[in-house]
């Protein structure tokens, strides 16, 4: 042990050993919470397929879609005539009407959005054959489900508003100062990206770690800065305060200022709603999009906006590293065009689209289905370099005891044992408790959404109790070998309860499903031999030659 | 370095890490700001320059965590700070005066 590194304090030594101590500790303390952030928003490139999962209600129609293509049953006037008579009918104090008509061939469904009197999002649906609104599903008894948003909402607010995404813009940050104090204490970053020693306790967890984050590098350092910055306005107001001033009215002269049009200030002279279906033909004309949104504001009034949005379906769409889609503005009363948006433009100028490029980067909403898996495989590794930072710490320390908290450092270290348990198989367990709650959650339960996430939490809090109460190594067999069972059972849940199956969902090419199902059996295999390796390498340590062989490998580190 | 054996090595720590977190968002900060107020473009600097700040806000908190006393990693973080708000003022206050 004559490299004894670990021995210097906050800002002591030279600077490489500063900054071990300082990647040991930041990375120490925010590894429980990022690995959450990580694997949650892993889950979350996926967000469609995971709802489409656990929306089994839709599959027949979305299948039925698939085999014929539905013929647009209204035109695009028609449809839109429907939703402003919709509205005037039953909403006509909304101070802002979102159309939306038809998907990008003209077809699917007619939507209307607005804001109700405790200014909540709210939606209909309506006939795409007469106009008359759709009970309020639309399609039956289909279950209330946060499905894949779950994971996109946790992944970076926590279910808990602002607080949440302070949280988390605290533990990107450090993520980013552990990446840079990473790469400043490993000196032979090149060399030990081809290390890779087995079956040698801390050295190779050690090595499991630079691997796993030295190939992904880029990624993760890209991942976590465009994360900070899409909220940066947020995590650092101070520019605007001093500029525009403090609160929303800052915040609105910062977005005028952007060249985004403010909202128009309403006349007070009565107006109908203009026929819309010239606006949206204009409007797809001009930013060469099929419409996707008609947004009205102030309907009714003089002053009145027309908004036409479009369908980031064209070719070019997975080419644009902007995600933003073409955007036509009009004035209700004169017809005038006051915007004009390409896709993939926006209204400011280069720092904007900076901002869009960064969103998209993140948001991976270019590239199509290589690119996500791509994501999807970075932010596992990522998840991986967390969990093996976490697991080096306490696997360093339990050979020897280095003494950190003075008196507790022994409870201290259990604490830390127990975290990375529940952290890392506890997360895994509550994931995919959430899918089990899926389908065993009763459909017509009121706020049924809420009771799967009760299910998510819950899971992920009885394993911290768990952890807590049993031996480190008794618990990650315990938690490992029950997500395994968990997830290699999954598809016989979903057989038993909604009657889909794997090969069923291969035959009618519901990729989406089989995907979900095929990760779950995946995961499932690999928490298996997670729990077999274990085994083994108690059953080793119980046998005295096998123990001095990793005695003696420790004296050799 | 350490010269100052009144200080409880805790204490010691817990100023580095306040320094990091504060010394270097207040650094970060004045870095928008300056950047907002200096350069053309009004909103878009102002974006650019909360777009970089994160780096800066990085680089401090990696700085503080450098073999320097708390002393002069708090010194080190604020004075800048007071320098680029002192300019980001000055800035802002030049097309006033007809300058």
């Amino acid at each position: 042990m004559a490299k004894a590194q670990a021995t210097y304090g906050a800002g002591q030594g030279g600077f490489r050993q500063a900054q071990a101590w300082l990647h040991t500790w930041c990375g120490l303390w925010f590894s429980w919470l990022l690995f959450a952030v990580f694997l949650t928003g892993t889950l979350a490139v996926f967000e469609e397929p995971i709802t489409h999962w656990m929306t089994p209600e839709h599959h027949a129609e979305e299948a039925a879609a698939l085999a014929a293509p539905a013929k647009p049953t209204a035109s695009l006037g028609q449809r839109l005539d429907w939703g402003v008579a919709y509205m005037e009918k039953h909403h006509p104090g909304a101070g802002m009407w979102e159309l939306w008509p038809a998907d990008a061939r003209g077809a699917g469904e007619l939507q209307v959005f607005w804001f109700d009197s405790q200014r909540q999002y709210a939606s209909a649906e309506l006939d795409t054959a007469s106009g008359e609104p759709l009970a309020a599903a639309g399609h039956g008894p289909a279950r209330q489900t946060q499905g894949g948003h779950h994971f996109v909402d946790f992944h970076y607010e926590l279910h808990a508003g602002k607080v949440g995404l302070w949280i988390v813009g605290v533990a990107a940050m450090a993520m980013l100062v552990a990446l840079v104090s990473g790469v400043i204490t490993h000196k032979r970053i090149f060399k030990d990206f081809f290390t890779f020693r087995t079956r040698k306790g801390q050295r190779s967890w050690l090595d499991a770690h630079n691997a796993v984050a030295v190939l992904t590098l880029p990624f993760q350092f890209m991942i976590a800065y465009t994360g900070i910055v899409i909220s940066g306005l947020t995590f650092m107001p101070a520019g605007v305060v001093t500029q525009f001033g403090a609160g929303t009215e800052g915040a609105r002269a910062f977005q005028a200022a952007l060249n985004e049009p403010g909202k128009p200030q309403p006349s007070g002279r009565p107006m109908a709603v203009p026929s819309l279906e010239s606006f949206a033909l204009r409007g797809a004309q001009l930013m060469g999009q099929p419409v996707r949104a008609v947004v009205i504001d102030h309907p009714g009034d003089a002053a009145a906006r027309i908004g036409v949005y479009g369908w980031n379906e064209d070719a070019g769409a997975q080419q644009r590293l902007s995600p933003s889609s073409g955007l036509a503005m009009f004035s209700a009363a004169t017809g005038e065009v006051l915007q004009v948006r390409l896709p993939g433009g926006v209204d400011g100028g280069k720092a904007s689209l900076t901002q869009s490029v960064l969103g998209g980067l993140h948001m991976v909403a270019f590239g199509g289905f290589a690119l996500k898996w791509l994501y999807f495989l970075c932010g596992l590794a990522g998840s991986a370099m967390m969990a093996t930072g976490a697991m080096l710490f306490i696997v360093k320390r339990r050979h020897k005891h280095l003494g950190e908290f003075g008196g507790a450092t022994a409870r201290v270290y259990r604490l830390i044992e127990a975290a990375n348990v529940a952290a890392i198989a506890g997360l895994g367990l509550a994931c995919m408790g959430y899918l089990w709650g899926n389908r065993l959650v009763p459909p017509g339960l009121a706020q049924r959404d809420d009771w799967e996430l009760a299910v998510f939490f819950g899971i992920w809090a009885l394993a911290l109790v768990h952890a807590l109460a049993r031996p480190a190594a008794a618990a990650w067999k315990e938690q490992l070998g029950l997500l395994a069972a968990l997830c290699l059972l999954l598809p016989l849940l979903n057989a038993l309860t909604v009657g889909d199956h794997l090969p069923a969902q291969l035959l009618r090419g519901d990729w989406e499903s089989a995907g979900v199902e095929l990760f779950a059996i995946a995961t499932g295999l690999a928490a298996l031999w997670g729990v077999r390796w274990m085994a083994r390498r108690q059953a080793s340590a119980g046998k005295p030659r096998r123990a001095g062989a990793i005695i003696e490998s420790k004296g050799a580190a | 370095m350490n010269r100052s054996p009144s200080h409880h090595p805790g204490l010691r720590l817990l100023s580095r890490v306040l320094a990091a977190v504060f010394g270097g968002y207040l650094l970060a900060s004045a870095w928008s700001v300056f950047i907002g107020a200096v350069f053309p473009g009004g909103a878009e600097a102002v974006l650019a320059g909360v777009q970089l700040s994160f780096v800066v806000y990085v680089g401090a908190v990696i700085w503080a965590f450098s073999p320097v006393s708390p002393g002069r990693v708090w010194a080190g973080l604020l004075l800048p700070a007071a320098v680029l708000a002192a300019l980001a003022v000055l800035a802002a206050l030049l097309p006033r005066l007809g300058v």
